[in-house]
């Protein structure tokens, strides 16, 4: 370490949100020109810190200095004003103005009359400097993904950002987009800035960081540089000493003995939103008895194809059959009676009624079959029915009488899987559809959402797992499709997949299938 | 009846005196919905106005000072909304609803109170016309648009400035970005709360002065229905011109038109016998919803529309 | 709910309790300003609002006569808003009852139907025309994506005119006056229920409607997926429950409670159409009303019974007041927002600490 003081210093940042401890204790710092990355699993804190660091959040307790100076950042203007700028995730860009227009937000230039022209210049010139250039009178929603974030990091950078955050930069990239982002950020770099990314991806720390700072469960693991780490090292620094579930089950040949028709099929499905191909002549089928897994990027169609199947969105060309049967033109509720049971992919937007009790939320959907059709709503029977699931599921929770909205987002979770799992037994179903069912959840947690899957294919039924997660893909799926950009680019069997070629598939990579 | 009825010159001009407080008010609306948060109490926050305009005007004896009475009402009650929609967070269409019952039984409450139980109510003298030289003078189109009352030609000129206030001016830029995504405003720095509470309270004295011109152009006194829906038809001109200014004020003609309209009609002795009068005051809601039913579904409002902001939200 | 009440429940009671107690002593303070402005006295008001709604049997019955119609109207708000509709067109709905009510007695006036046919068909009349007047913002909104808030603001004034013209034109009674009908046949007369002070079944038939909203709201399945496309509409559609058909459930069903309070108002007490049915301008109309009463009661037909009750009472107690000291009935709007919004405030304190 040299004499200088380093641009970012963090020192015991603790943060909570109500009685989740988000942040703990935790240290960080990051010299000029450094390209840190913070690696951890999901909740392990990252995006938290960074928020604090950016003004979005303010911390409980620490303290923050940039180049050895107190820095007592309370809001994003304060942030703005130690010239820290941060992309987020899903980019914070105003969909209805151009491209120009959120660029100059806020920093819009002296007058009370608006002179984006004048303005237009100088974004230019920092556009050039980074080579990022983007098209700056377009509306922004009409703009593809990587190019918003260019937008995002020209924002910060025309905001005269010294320290940039990159909040999972990568997630919704193609290589391509990856490959480019990252020469971005290197030269950024290289103009004396400090970049701060922070992933999930081992392999992207490895291309393309010089210090990795490590996060589990709100603490600080450590600190290595780049040349000193290795994928061995990281994973054990991620996980720490848990224990993995040993491989059981892992996926062998199809169950599937029935000559019956598949559970689901799909043939040339597709929609369109305007312009834009949302599903393009999508065909593939789960059989009975089969975990078929769907791999992609997210964003890449998946959250359409799930919905068009279940009737949420109309099927606007090709054919959906559950079954056997022809559902394009039924209602869920219909498609539901015929064997269809799908798992959304936001829980808490799509799966609960915040304000109504468990109970009540554990009968939704379930509430025309196990009512027996009387028109009335026994309170005893979902009060029953709730407790039981509680126990079976292990749901944290004081009684089935609370509302939903109390209950934390994993116990959501285990509360929308138990439901799906008893409504596919009342309806004798069919097909399971889950979208991004063990997100958020504990290893231990996604292991018993796992079994029950496996349930499913041992009794014959077809289940459709949509997941980013391709190790959670490969460890249940007895086939594996990938989709990119609406398409299906291709189908593997399992159990031992090509990994590297599915992960070229989801990036979008064509070549003639081996 | 001839087919140059509906050209009409005074029928014309009596649009463009039934318009004005539609597109102030509307326009209010616009600045209150344009930083996300909308406000169904306009209705009563307008007749707040208008018994605050005609009392300013009858106690102080000055149209100004009535207008101002009726703006600082407007302001104080939308201020209101503001508080419990922003920070308290608290859900927009019922607190709005709750100001609207708030401003209906205020309004002729104030009234009884200053002025108390008397024989015939008291007037107050309308504002009269002031033709503008040379513009006046300009046969048809000049007569329509320039032989009007002072409060016309500052809607002329409010229509303008709000519009250059939202797109051409960088606390507009500002404003609507509140409305469209207040994280992503946050996160440059700008004032969420400070801009939403900003638009609550100017929106709120256009909708005080809207409330204000109808007891000082039309009727000269205060009853207790003068603002007969003129709040709502506002609301739903907001939707009608897609949050833009421009095509409010000419939605805002439309509405007025129909209602001079079903003015002059009813007043034609030979068209009273064929239509009750009853079916053409319907005209302007029936209109309304007509309207509505054209234009809801291709509508699209500011993104937090309803939405309150709370940055440490974790989504 | 079975079994005793947990700790948290009891916290949550006294809590409930605590904020309208805070709210009501708001509202109390604010009517003593008023009658302080109006140069009255609080005891003497106060004792003269209980004395008159409460203290004779005229003033029962005066204060019954309220309660059903705003009972009713209130009912019609919270049911839709249990639903996720906002339905503001009560007076509209109560307008369309009271014509669906009076065109049915003078229809058949000719057939001397005996009362016990009568009374019940012309009520019938009433629930259908409100519920047809509640299905037209609900086709609407289902096919053209129309707010409901709209259409039923709208609607209340073409409802208005629409008695307007009949109670001055084909209905009306040159003797009587303007804006007013000739009486309706006395067989089509609801019987009364307090027949020497002037009280009518209607309270009756009110509170059997908000048991059976009770019953449908947490015991049939209706019931249940109305609830729940009014707490999250997206996840109730993932559940398979269809929005649509809940919105034409509800809003027809929101007409029909408001249709069934105007069929009384003509049927029990005013026994004639008229102008004004729903209350004289400027007085508290009975709309306007309802919907603060369901957000008092908390959406609740329980709650609703009750803050109906208060405000029935209020509105027969500031009658007298404004014939004692001036204070104008519109008072009573006043008090019903101070109510809402300290309700909404502390409510919102609670949320944001938690």
């Amino acid at each position: 370490m040299s004499a200088a003081p380093p641009r970012v210093e963090m020192r015991g940042i603790c943060k909570r949100f109500g009685e989740v401890v988000a942040l703990d204790r935790v240290d960080l710092e990051a010299a000029k020109g450094e390209i840190h990355a913070l690696l951890g699993e999901n909740g392990a804190g990252k995006t938290t810190i960074m928020n604090i660091l950016s003004g979005l959040y303010r911390s409980d307790a620490g303290e923050i200095r940039v180049d050895g100076r107190p820095a007592p950042i309370r809001s994003p203007k304060d942030a703005i004003g130690f010239r820290i700028g941060m992309v987020h995730q899903h980019v914070e860009l105003i969909g209805n103005f151009t491209a120009l227009e959120n660029i100059l937000l806020g920093h819009e230039g002296t007058g009370w009359v608006l002179r984006a022209e004048s303005q237009r210049g100088a974004v230019e010139e920092v556009a050039s400097r980074y080579g990022l250039s983007v098209p700056l009178n377009e509306r922004v929603k009409a703009l593809p993904v990587g190019i918003q974030q260019k937008i995002e990091i020209l924002k910060a950078l025309y905001r005269g950002a010294d320290i940039l955050i990159l909040d999972e930069p990568t997630t919704m990239l193609t290589p391509q987009e990856v490959d480019a982002l990252f020469a971005t950020i290197r030269k950024i770099a290289e103009g004396g800035l400090t970049v701060i990314f922070i992933t999930h991806k081992i392999k992207e720390v490895l291309a393309n960081s010089d210090r990795i700072t490590v996060f589990r469960g709100g603490c600080r693991v450590g600190t290595v540089r780049r040349p000193e780490a290795s994928r061995e090292l990281l994973v054990q620094m991620m996980v720490g000493e848990r224990e993995f579930p040993a491989g059981a089950g892992r996926p062998g040949a199809v169950a599937s003995s029935s000559a019956g028709p598949p559970a689901l099929s799909v043939r040339d499905l597709s929609l369109r939103n305007a312009d834009i191909h949302l599903l393009k002549d999508v065909s593939f089928d789960v059989p009975a008895g089969a975990i078929v897994g769907l791999a992609g990027v997210s964003g890449n169609g998946q959250r359409e194809l799930a919905e068009a199947i279940a009737g949420l969105l109309p099927v606007q060309a090709g054919e959906v059959t559950i079954r056997g049967r022809s559902v394009e033109k039924l209602t869920v509720a219909a498609r539901i009676a015929l064997g269809l049971v799908l798992i959304p992919q936001n829980r808490i937007d799509e799966g609960i009624l915040p304000s109504l009790s468990l109970a009540e939320n554990f009968v939704l959907g379930l509430h025309p079959y196990i009512f027996k059709r009387s028109g009335f709503f026994e309170q005893g029977t979902a009060h029953e029915m709730a407790r039981i699931a509680i126990r079976d599921y292990n749901v944290l929770t004081r009684n089935e009488r609370v509302p939903s909205a109390h209950l934390s987002g994993g116990n959501i979770q285990k509360v929308i899987v138990a439901r799906a799992m008893a409504l596919f037994r009342a309806i004798g179903g069919g097909i399971l559809i889950a979208n991004n069912p063990t997100r958020g959840l504990d290893i231990m947690a996604a292991a018993f959402v796992h079994a029950r899957f496996r349930e499913v294919r041992e009794g014959g039924g077809g289940v459709l797992l949509i997941s980013e997660d391709l190790d959670e893909l490969c460890s249940i799926c007895d086939r594996i499709l990938v989709i990119h950009s609406g398409e299906i680019l291709g189908g593997f069997d399992g159990p031992d997949y090509d990994v590297y070629r599915i992960g070229e598939l989801m990036a979008g990579v064509r070549r003639r299938q081996p | 009846m001839s087919l140059g009825f509906v050209f009409d010159i005074s029928l014309l001009q009596l649009t463009m005196v039934m318009m004005a407080p539609l597109i102030i008010a509307c326009l209010g609306e616009i600045i209150i919905e344009r930083s996300g948060i909308l406000n169904v109490g306009i209705e009563g926050i307008v007749t707040v106005g208008s018994v605050a305009g005609f009392l300013g005007t009858f106690m102080m004896g000055s149209p100004v000072l009535g207008c101002l009475t009726a703006m600082m009402a407007g302001g104080i009650l939308s201020l209101l909304l503001a508080y419990f929609a922003i920070s308290m967070r608290a859900n927009q269409i019922v607190v709005g609803l709750g100001i609207f019952v708030l401003g209906l039984g205020l309004s002729p409450l104030s009234y009884r109170l200053a002025v108390g139980v008397v024989q015939s109510p008291p007037q107050i003298k309308t504002l009269s016309g002031v033709p503008v030289p040379l513009l006046g003078n300009i046969p048809y189109v000049g007569e329509v648009l320039f032989r009007q009352n002072i409060l016309v030609y500052l809607t002329y000129f409010l229509v303008a400035a709000v519009a250059f206030f939202l797109f051409k001016t960088p606390l507009g830029l500002r404003l609507r970005s509140c409305g469209e995504n207040p994280r992503a405003a946050d996160s440059l720095g700008i004032n969420v709360t400070a801009m939403r509470y900003g638009a609550c309270v100017v929106g709120g004295f256009f909708l005080g002065l809207a409330g204000a011109y109808l007891p000082l152009l039309i009727t000269g006194t205060f009853t207790d229905n003068l603002v007969n829906g003129r709040g709502w038809l506002a609301l739903m001109l907001v939707i009608f011109g897609r949050w833009m200014p421009l095509w409010a004020f000419l939605g805002a003609l439309l509405f007025a038109y129909v209602d001079a309209f079903q003015f002059k009609v009813s007043s034609l002795p030979q068209m009273a016998k064929a239509v009750p009068p009853q079916f053409l005051l319907m005209l302007p809601y029936v209109f309304a919803m007509l309207v509505l039913v054209k234009v809801a579904s291709g509508a699209e409002a500011p993104r937090a529309l309803t939405r309150p902001y709370d940055r440490e939200s974790r989504e | 709910m079975k079994g005793a009440w947990s700790e948290e429940d009891r916290r949550h009671a006294a809590a409930l309790a605590a904020t309208y107690a805070a709210a009501a002593a708001l509202a109390l303070l604010a009517a003593a300003l008023f009658i302080l402005a109006f140069g009255g006295s609080i005891r003497v008001a106060f004792a003269t609002v209980l004395q008159a709604s409460l203290g004779t049997w005229g003033g029962f019955a005066q204060t019954l006569n309220k309660f059903c119609p705003l009972l009713l109207g209130s009912l019609a708000v919270a049911f839709g808003m249990r639903g996720g509709h906002f339905n503001i067109g009560v007076d509209g709905q109560i307008y369309a009852g009271a014509i669906g009510m009076a065109a049915v007695a003078f229809g058949l006036e000719g057939l001397n139907l005996p009362w016990p046919v009568f009374v019940p068909l012309g009520i019938l009349g009433g629930v259908l025309a409100g519920a047809f007047w509640g299905l037209i913002p609900g086709v609407l909104r289902v096919r053209y994506r129309v707010s409901e808030i709209f259409v039923t603001v709208m609607l209340n004034f073409v409802a208005l005119y629409l008695v307007d013209y009949l109670a001055n034109g084909p209905w009306n009674d040159p003797l009587a006056g303007d804006a007013i009908t000739v009486p309706i046949p006395k067989s089509a007369v609801l019987p009364q229920m307090l027949p020497k002070s002037g009280g009518h079944m209607g309270p009756l038939i009110a509170l059997a409607a908000a048991a059976g909203i009770y019953f449908m709201m947490s015991r049939t399945i209706i019931g249940y997926e109305i609830r729940a496309v009014g707490d999250n509409p997206t996840a109730a559609r993932f559940g398979g429950i269809n929005i649509n058909r809940i919105t034409l459930v509800i809003m027809p069903v929101c007409g029909a409670l408001s249709g069934l309070a105007g069929a009384i108002e003509v049927s029990g007490f005013h026994q004639t159409l008229l102008l004004g049915l729903t209350g004289p301008t400027g007085a508290p109309n009975y709309g306007a009303m309802s919907i603060l009463i369901a957000v008092i009661g908390r959406r609740h037909p329980l709650g609703v019974i009750l803050a109906a009750a208060v405000f029935a009472i209020l509105m027969v107690g500031s009658d007298s007041l404004q014939r004692s000291i001036g204070l104008p009935g519109s008072a009573v709007f006043v008090f019903q927002a101070i109510i809402v919004l300290t309700v909404l405030y502390v409510e919102a304190r609670r949320q944001l600490s938690t």
